[in-house]
């Protein structure tokens, strides 16, 4: 039951500063898609280069647990290919459309169905895809310190820094 | 109001913001962020409704059960959150049709909402694919 709790006042704070970065609308996801409006871009990769400085010190403090998904190329690849489509048909994402129906945008509540639908028609086809496309270029749960055979303090901050040489960037375009 | 001149908090403060809460979630509740799974056990949930022993015996919801889980109260609160966000600001707008999808499709909210709908079937089937 608490761990419900904690879902939702997690959920609740997200979604609030979904909100209030104007990341949730099409239009803003849209212009991401299109290479003219950075913003979702700036949201996420903030929060990603935030979340990992964070996530590696809980780590190395013993604080917490990596979440580690295996990296199989035929998943990703192809998954990563399709969703794309998917998104830029919907123009919102599966988090984001939850926040997008929050704003009053109710196109997002089709989206919901078909996503729904989309999960449906997946579990379906489930034990044929685990067979084929699950197998196609299997690495297990590897991650770029383990593979580059380095300490994640060297990575790290490589991302940062190419994270806010980016930022910059944008911001002289006015993207 | 265009969507795009209706200004919020920088993205960057923001997205800092949801990387602090991230980081709590973590080392809290254990819990990272995450959306699709929840469309999985929802799915389950509803085809439970009319055929519990199908679902029971389904590979993909014995990997994922049709239960309501940290993630899906998780989702249920983005939309609360965003709820209070946009009803606090003056932002909350009840529309169908986006701006942009208006300038170049044209104002049908059934051309739209049916394009919504095939787009949501299809990155759905995508992002469960790439396990996202």
């Amino acid at each position: 039951m608490t761990i419900l709790i904690y879902g939702l006042i997690t959920g609740i704070l997200f979604g609030f500063l979904l909100q209030k970065g104007r990341v949730i609308r099409y239009d803003k996801q849209l212009g991401a898609l299109r290479l003219t409006d950075m913003t979702i871009v700036k949201f996420m990769l903030t929060t990603i280069l935030v979340s990992m400085v964070g996530v590696y010190l809980l780590k190395d403090l013993g604080l917490a647990k990596l979440s580690i998904k295996p990296t199989i190329l035929g998943g990703v690849i192809l998954g990563g290919l399709i969703f794309g489509v998917g998104w830029g048909l919907l123009g919102y994402c599966p988090g984001t459309s939850a926040g997008a129906l929050g704003e009053g945008r109710w196109d997002a509540f089709w989206g919901i169905l078909g996503m729904l639908t989309g999960a449906a028609i997946y579990a379906e086809v489930y034990p044929t895809i685990k067979q084929t496309v699950l197998t196609w270029g299997n690495y297990g749960k590897i991650t770029l310190p383990q593979v580059l055979g380095i300490n994640h303090w060297f990575i790290i901050p490589v991302f940062v820094i190419g994270g806010l040489v980016l930022f910059r960037w944008f911001e002289k375009k006015g993207l | 109001m265009k969507e795009n001149e209706d200004k919020g908090w920088s993205p960057y403060i923001a997205g800092a913001l949801s990387g602090i809460v991230s980081i709590l979630s973590i080392w809290i509740a254990g819990k990272f962020f995450g959306a699709s799974t929840t469309f999985v056990r929802s799915s389950g949930m509803i085809e439970k409704l009319f055929d519990p022993e199908r679902v029971a015996k389904m590979e993909y919801f014995i990997k994922e059960l049709p239960i309501i889980d940290w993630q899906w109260m998780f989702v249920a609160g983005i939309f609360i959150g965003s709820l209070i966000a946009s009803t606090t600001s003056g932002s909350f707008r009840w529309k169908a049709v986006p701006d942009m999808w208006e300038a170049r499709f044209g104002p049908s909210k059934v051309k739209r909402g049916f394009v919504a709908f095939i787009g949501g079937v299809i990155a759905m089937f995508g992002a469960r694919l790439a396990d996202g």
